[in-house]
């Protein structure tokens, strides 16, 4: 059986692109994230969102900007730059071309969602297409607003189930005039201890991180003015083994002083190429009890959010939802080896059967991303 | 139609009669919220105690068909909380305990009738602190903030109450029992949690919230400055934001309200200046410094007359006592007023604060504005004297001024809510299908539409017709967005 490719480049063709075809739809975006969740099931068609692209409005003094939903982040990112400002949103694939679409799609986040937030704090609006051709508007273009059902909660993490993501409005913030980075080698209980020291501070850190390369990462988001007496009162605060990053390679993808370590949890986070990679999300207290249990050959671990992402031999991530769900967390498979069986998700949330009336109201033929939930059997 | 007797029955005994208020006289104290306008009279007011009361009461209404409307402290200013007739109101006031502060993961778990401001008093002690901050945060509850996605001064910087929210237990409309998000911001499929939040109260009643805590900023700059224009005062917005600050919170009034404040709490502005802005920043010490001298720098550059800077925690207070009094205190100048709560682009506030004033001299009526200026959320206090007889033209002057603000691309409400308010201005802002889709949400969760039913939707029986039509977005009309 053949794939129809559609390859949309409005909101009028993918909806007539919905509605001539028959059956089941994967979306897709840049690729950057094709195998995460469940399984995908058989298709008839994929809709490739990438000729959704560019800019629609941004206004600098609104601090918000409007893009059709594959719109690269990376290239978004740099256009806004230009005004001072960007998406205060760094996950590990952004520099691999993931589009703003498939990063709300898969609820990815990265270290500085410890202040800012994920993609569900920034998008303030969404235009969607649903399975029946109906195309739905919610949220605005205004940071500030709670008029009507917030729709664009329901597509954050929904894995292509319920709908197109076509527009996608965000909250826009400036660009920090200067960034620092303090480095600690050490293993991940002393890091442990030194985030919690760092946390209780008031040295507002934008991103504690330990890395399995055995170092802790702080970073602090300042004024040219400011930093180097911010980083000066971390340094002390971290003790002997700290010191400043200072490395920053053009190939990193980051910029500033410190890049290269940034660069470095950004490939932890991608994981190891044979590995299977889990995405975990516990209380930050017990986050490193459960990575110590691990068998991980990578990990980047927020010490502050209590979100991780390991690297695993493919037999250990059944075992890996087990431990995260016993400590009350959450978990998903993100890459995965071939031939892997196991399931992609933990035991389902309490309410498994919203989720499921929700699926039945937005998607009743079960047509988008069939497979993405399971074992739970949403879609 | 009255209350059918055996379900009536049900329903007290789901709780049983100590905590069940059906004397006419007493349920009169529920018939509306802070919307005074709108009063039903409940038939029956059930007060329980605990989770498992709330879930036995729900799942009594719902085997009964009967409607259902949660209430918290009854602050609410678009009538969410306003009863159904012949229907329960379902009060979550004993609900009242901080169940855990946990300050290593920076979090607490309160029930829904905790109010905004006894969670800070709570977690305090360990220099943390629950950052939004609706004015009316000494007696709304943080149920009715998780209902509302309540906002308040400092959302400019620290956001809403979706922001700081990590899950809740929801009594499902059918009575069941679940939790909506987790332990951390990770998730695990689409985010239940953040379409419950703001959701007024029509998918469920929350009995438990996890809520993140801040730690306190060491340090807290705030200033109070005069301005011999609102436009001046709007620039000063806009440079500071151009400049890549994000001040904790900047607030402006105009000649109206600072007169109101002034009158009813002495905070030491300034009687008769066109408009006053206040600023502040919050941070680490040597951020916050160089920063605040910017701001101070900016404001100069804009001719402010009088700028004051607080030297000390009381006179911080003070500022913010004259800011947040500004509401109420507008009943010292006119006998009534209704307060909008609309939401434009920063960058038209001049524009729409010009629309107003042109607006309030063709209805020959005063409107006062004190707002959130650093993200665009107006609330206009539109004077009138029922009295006099101007009530019908004040209704419609404050109705204009919300949808004004959705023509110029922002929103009808950015705090308030929608309620019953607001819903048949809806399709002012959505169009058909979209109101239809956030129908389909509405659905799954209460398929059978018991709870909180006529509110945040237009409703046929709500709004008299039938909603036309589709009719374009405004910003559809103004080619800012495109729908096919
Ligand atoms: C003087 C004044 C100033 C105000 N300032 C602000 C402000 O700065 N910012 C702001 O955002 N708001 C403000 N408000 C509005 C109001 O205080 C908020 O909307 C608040 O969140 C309402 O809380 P409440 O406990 O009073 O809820 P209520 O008014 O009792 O209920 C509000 C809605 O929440 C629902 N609800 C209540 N509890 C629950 C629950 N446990 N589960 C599910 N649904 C529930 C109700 O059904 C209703 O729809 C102000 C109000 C006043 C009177």
């Amino acid at each position: 059986m053949t794939l129809t490719a559609l390859k949309p480049a409005s909101l009028k063709e993918a909806r007539e692109a919905v509605l001539d075809t028959t059956g089941r739809i994967s979306i897709a975006g840049a690729g950057t994230a094709a195998d995460w969740g469940g399984r995908l099931g058989p298709v008839d068609a994929v809709l490739d969102t990438t000729g959704l692209s560019g800019v629609i409005t941004h206004n600098p003094g609104d601090m918000t900007v409007s893009v059709h939903a594959g719109t690269p982040l990376r290239a978004l990112q740099e256009q806004l730059a230009e005004h001072g400002q960007h998406l205060s949103f760094d996950a590990a694939r952004v520099a691999a071309g993931a589009t703003v679409g498939g990063l709300v799609a898969t609820a990815d986040a990265g270290p500085s969602a410890l202040v800012h937030g994920t993609l569900r704090d920034l998008v303030i609006g969404t235009t969607t297409l649903l399975s029946d051709g109906a195309v739905v508007r919610s949220g605005g273009h205004v940071i500030k607003n709670v008029a009507g059902f917030d729709l664009s909660k329901l597509l954050h993490g929904s894995y292509g189930t319920l709908g197109v993501l076509v527009e996608v409005v965000l909250r826009l913030h400036p660009v920090p005039k200067a960034i620092g980075t303090v480095v600690v080698e050490c293993g991940l209980a002393d890091a442990a201890r030194l985030a919690g020291e760092v946390l209780a501070s008031q040295l507002e850190p934008t991103a504690v991180e330990w890395l399995s390369s055995g170092r802790l990462l702080v970073r602090l988001d300042s004024t040219e003015e400011a930093l180097p007496a911010r980083l000066d009162r971390l340094t002390r605060l971290l003790g002997d083994g700290a010191s400043v990053a200072s490395g920053s390679s053009e190939a990193s993808g980051q910029s500033g002083a410190g890049a290269d370590v940034w660069a470095e949890h950004a490939a932890l986070t991608r994981g190891d190429g044979g590995a299977a990679v889990v995405r975990i999300g516990v209380k930050p207290s017990l986050l490193p009890g459960v990575l110590e249990a691990l068998p991980a050959s990578t990990v980047s671990a927020g010490l502050g959010t209590g979100v991780a992402t390991v690297s695993v031999p493919g037999r250990a991530v059944a075992e890996a939802h087990a431990a995260v769900h016993a400590a009350g967390g959450t978990s998903v498979l993100r890459c995965r080896p071939a031939d892997l069986g196991a399931p992609a998700w933990g035991p389902p949330p309490s309410a498994l059967a919203v989720l499921k009336a929700v699926k039945q109201r937005f998607d009743p033929d079960g047509r988008f991303g069939p497979g993405r939930f399971d074992p739970w059997e949403i879609s | 139609m009255t209350l059918d007797p055996v379900a009536r029955a049900a329903i007290v005994a789901a709780l049983g009669p100590d905590d069940v208020v059906d004397d006419p006289v007493q349920t009169r104290a529920y018939e509306c919220d802070g919307l005074t306008g709108y009063r039903v009279r409940p038939e029956i007011v059930l007060i329980p105690r605990d989770a498992e009361g709330v879930a036995r009461a729900v799942k009594a209404c719902h085997r009964n068909g009967v409607p259902f409307v949660a209430r918290g402290a009854g602050t609410g200013l678009s009538g969410g909380a306003l009863p159904v007739a012949d229907g329960v109101v379902i009060s979550l006031a004993r609900l009242k305990r901080v169940l855990e502060v946990d300050p290593v993961n920076r979090r607490a778990v309160v029930e829904p009738g905790v109010t905004n401001l006894e969670i800070t008093a709570a977690v305090a002690a360990h220099g943390l602190y629950y950052a939004p901050d609706p004015s009316s945060q000494q007696v709304c509850t943080i149920g009715g903030n998780v209902a509302e996605n309540s906002g308040g001064a400092h959302c400019l910087k620290y956001g809403f109450t979706t922001n700081h929210v990590y899950s809740m237990e929801v009594v499902l409309p059918d009575g069941e029992l679940v939790t909506l998000g987790g332990d951390s911001a990770e998730q695990q499929g689409p985010d239940l949690r953040g379409v419950f939040l703001g959701s007024e109260g029509t998918l469920g009643i929350t009995t438990k919230i996890t809520v993140r805590l801040l730690r306190t900023p060491e340090t807290v700059r705030t200033l109070l400055a005069d301005f011999p224009s609102v436009a001046e005062a709007g620039e000063v917005v806009s440079d500071i934001v151009a400049a890549g600050i994000v001040p904790a919170a900047v607030e402006m009034m105009d000649t109206l309200a600072i007169e109101a404040a002034e009158e009813a709490v002495h905070a030491g502005y300034t009687v008769g200046v066109p408009a006053a802005l206040v600023v502040e920043l919050d941070g680490p010490i040597e951020q916050c410094d160089t920063e605040f001298a910017q701001v101070k720098a900016i404001c100069d550059a804009h001719g402010c007359t009088r700028l004051h800077i607080a030297g000390s925690p009381e006179e911080r207070a003070a500022i913010w006592r004259g800011r947040k009094a500004a509401f109420a205190a507008v009943g010292r100048i006119s006998p009534d007023y209704f307060v909008q709560d609309g939401v434009v682009p920063r960058t038209r506030l001049a524009e729409v604060l010009g629309r107003i004033a042109d607006m309030g001299d063709e209805a020959g009526l005063r409107v006062a504005n004190v707002f959130h200026a650093g993200d665009g959320n107006l609330h206009p206090l539109v004077l009138y004297s029922a009295a006099a007889g101007e009530t019908e033209r004040a209704e419609e002057l404050s109705g204009a001024i919300a949808e004004l603000c959705v023509e110029l691309g922002g929103s009808l409400s950015g705090e308030h809510g929608i309620g019953t308010d607001k819903a048949c201005s809806m399709p002012k802002m959505y169009g058909e299908e979209d109101l239809a889709v956030m129908k389909r949400v509405r659905d799954a969760f209460d398929p059978e539409g018991i709870c909180n039913p006529g509110k945040v939707l237009p409703t046929p029986r709500l709004c008299g017709e039938r909603p036309g039509k589709y009719r374009p977005h405004p910003l559809e009309e103004s080619g800012v967005i495109e729908r096919l």
